[in-house]
Order: C-alpha cells, then structure tokens, then sequence
C-alpha cells in the first residue's frame, strides 16, 4: 500500500492550495471538499445540460427588453425624461468619456450575453453529442468571463440612483427594470446550473487529441 | 504537526493543474500546454507576484486622480456644481440620507482601499514567507476577489444619473473626469487580483519539510 499513486488521472489538485487527492466518485448533487484548505475540489451537480438549457434561453429572450426599454424615468414641472441601458451607452459616447461607455457596455451587455450564448451553445452542443475540437477552446475563453459580469452591480446602482432621485424629483420605474432583474436571475442560475467539471469531462472524451 | 504536513502537493509530484479546465499534467518543459483543454499550463501561475504588484500599484496612483477630480457634474438652473466622491458622500450625510451615504461610502472608498491594501498584504506575506495561516489568508484572497465587482458602483450611478437627469435648463446631470480614473481604478484591482495565485500562499508549508 506504500506505492505512489501514478495514475494521474484517478488524481485530482486543489485550485486553492495546490493539495493532492484522489478523485472521489459523487452523485449528482454531492460536492467533495479539499482535507488541507477546506475549499471545494469537486462538485457534480443536478442534472446540468437541460437546466442550463433552459435558463440561458430564458435569459437571452430577456436581453433585448432588459437592454432598450427604460429602467427608470424622472419628472420635473411638466418635463419627462427616461432612460434605458442603451440610453445611458449612447449618452456616455455622446460626451466623450469612452472609456466609462466601454466598461458599461463590456460590463453590463457584451459579458453576460456571451456567457448566456456560450452556456446555450455548449449545452446543446452536449446534448447532441456534437463535440468539436474548437468547442473546447470555446468553453475554456468561458472561464475568463466569470468574474467579469456585473449586472448585479449595476441593479444596486440602479437602487442608488433611485434612492438620489427620489429627493431631486418625481420617479416612475419602467417595464425594462423588471426585465433586467429578471436577466440578472437568470445569468446568476447559469452559474449555478452549469457544471464545468462534467463538461469538461465530456469534452475530454468526446476529442481525443 | 498537523494534517497539512501530510498532504502531498500536485507540484511536489511534478504535476500542474490547469486553471481552466482542472486537468491535472506532468510539467516537463516551459510553455507547456494542457493535454485537455490546450490552455498554458505550469506549476504557479507566471510571474504572479510581479504581476499582481505591478496592477496594484497602477490601481494606487489612479486612486488618487479618481478622488480629487468631480465625478459628477449637476446643473440646476443654469448654475454648475461639480461633486467629487467624498464631496457626494457628504452631501448624502447633511440631507440625512444615512443608508445610501453608508453604501456609497463603502462600495466607492472603502472596498477599493481595502482591496489594495489586501493585495499588498497577501504580497508581503507570500514574499517574507510569513508563518500567518494561509487559510485565513486565502480568505482574505477570496474577499478581495468577491469585492472587486462591487466598486463599480459609482461609475454605474453616475452613467445612469447622466443619462436619466437631463431636464433642459431645468436640471441635467453630467459625466466628471474622475469617473474614468475611477473606473480604471477597480479595472487594475481586478486584473491585481486575477494575477495572484493563492496556491502561492500555501508553498511556504512545504518548505519547511
Ligand atoms: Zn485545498
Ligand atoms: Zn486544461
């Protein structure tokens, strides 16, 4: 029983310590935990493709109301103004600060709604056992784009601004807030519905290089 | 001495996790690829330290820019008065709006510094190999990680401040420069972040056997 373990892949590393363990066997639902740091090694969750199917569609169909209807409005002796999320890009570019536009629309538009396709795309792409050499450097460019959406930001900024507005004029709240707390679940459930470890196993078996 | 001495690291048998997909390879030469997903693979992420150093210090000096210019320019009546962040905090304060004083407060002054001086923290630590628990110390790592998003928040309520007020002559919102050095400020936090790898802070254990 002394033997080192030499196949490495019955072995897994902990992404937090570095810690070595063999790969445990889970059920759907059961996660496995690192025995030096704590930190979770391992986790297969309940069936991922079809719940993941569902959510980024739902959050696609959203995207568009989310994005051109308006958020919030204001008004002030007989004055009306409101805005959606397009309105506020469109405004940013208007005055030249660029660079805050960028951000909004890489932050707020462009990372959620690739994460929502890619998800949908992969899912699918699983579930019709079509597996693809390029599919696999699709879902590894998937990795780099979760720590970068930040709708649930821009809703606190919303309340925020809310909160402002109240005190300087009347507000009235559009149809497209619901839309967007309603896409922000839904790109928030992609993360929980999708399992990145079972996808890549199946991705793994399915291109052999 | 205790359970943390008697796990084997990936690097201590050779092995590399890949950060993408959590294959585990035999690290043989420099600019290794993953067998699994073709992604870089090596036993530290490269360079990190340096790395995460060299953005925190980026996000230091646009700090200070981010703070002095006005991040938000209100016109009433013709007349323009620019607010920097903790100009618009006080305001918040002297209207008796406490709760959004406090969250402006935290999300846009005390998250970011909090944020650097995690970094230079975990830095340090990693650098003089300091003896602290690197369980607490991945904590922290995973706070300033979880934050990072959250600053953004000023830069999302000034966007759609600017785009929401905009009342003629009556009152309009616009735009400040600090918005953009602002903005720049937790982009380089979060790139400080991602540089950083935590397996870092438990090499020290190793060390000592
Ligand atoms: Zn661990
Ligand atoms: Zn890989």
């Amino acid at each position: 029983m002394s033997a080192e373990p030499v196949n490495y892949d019955q072995m897994i590393a902990c992404p937090q310590c570095d810690g070595l363990s063999t790969k445990p066997l889970l059920k759907e639902g059961q996660k496995a935990v690192c025995k030096r740091c704590g930190g979770k090694v391992l986790e297969r969750k309940r069936d991922p493709i079809r719940r993941t199917l569902a959510v980024a569609l739902a959050g696609l169909l959203l995207l568009i109301p989310a994005t051109i209807l308006p958020l919030i409005g204001v008004s002030a002796v007989g004055l009306f103004n409101q805005a959606s999320l397009l309105d506020c890009i469109a405004i940013l570019i208007a005055n030249d600060y660029y660079l805050i536009a960028i951000s909004l629309t890489i932050f707020t538009l462009a990372v959620p709604v690739i994460r929502l396709l890619a998800a949908l795309y992969i899912s699918w792409c699983i579930r019709m056992q079509r597996i693809t050499p390029a599919l696999v450097h699709f879902f590894r460019s998937y990795h780099q784009l979760d720590s970068w959406t930040m709708l649930h930001v821009f809703l606190l900024g919303i309340m925020v601004s809310m909160y402002k507005l109240v005190a300087l004029a009347e507000l009235s709240v559009g149809l497209g807030l619901v839309a967007f707390i309603l896409l922000l679940i839904c790109s928030t459930l992609v993360s929980v519905t999708l399992d990145k470890h079972y996808i890549w196993e199946q991705l793994e078996a399915g291109c052999e290089y | 001495m205790n359970t943390n001495s008697q796990v084997k690291t990936a690097r201590q048998a050779g092995l590399g996790q890949c950060l993408k997909c959590h294959k585990l390879n035999v690290i043989t030469h420099k600019d290794q690829r993953c067998s699994c997903c073709q992604a870089k693979v090596s036993l530290r992420k490269y360079r990190s330290l340096e790395y995460t150093l060299a953005w925190t210090i980026a996000a230091i000096i646009a700090f200070f820019p981010a703070n002095l210019y006005p991040i938000m320019i209100f016109t009433s009546l013709g007349t323009p008065e620019a607010s920097t962040i903790l100009s618009g905090i006080k305001t918040f304060i002297q209207l008796g709006m406490y709760p959004v004083a406090l969250v402006v407060f935290i999300a846009s002054f005390i998250v970011p510094l909090g944020k650097m001086l995690g970094l230079i923290i975990l830095i340090i630590t990693v650098k003089t190999g300091s003896k602290v628990d690197p369980k607490h110390r991945t904590q922290l790592y995973h706070l300033v990680e979880f934050l990072g998003p959250w600053s953004m928040l000023d830069v999302f309520v000034v966007a759609l401040m600017a785009a929401v007020v905009n009342l003629g002559f009556i009152t309009s919102i616009e735009a400040g420069p600090g918005i953009s050095y602002f903005a720049l400020m937790v982009i380089f936090t979060m790139f400080a972040a991602e540089s950083f790898d935590p397996r870092l802070l438990w090499d020290n254990l190793d060390n000592d056997d």
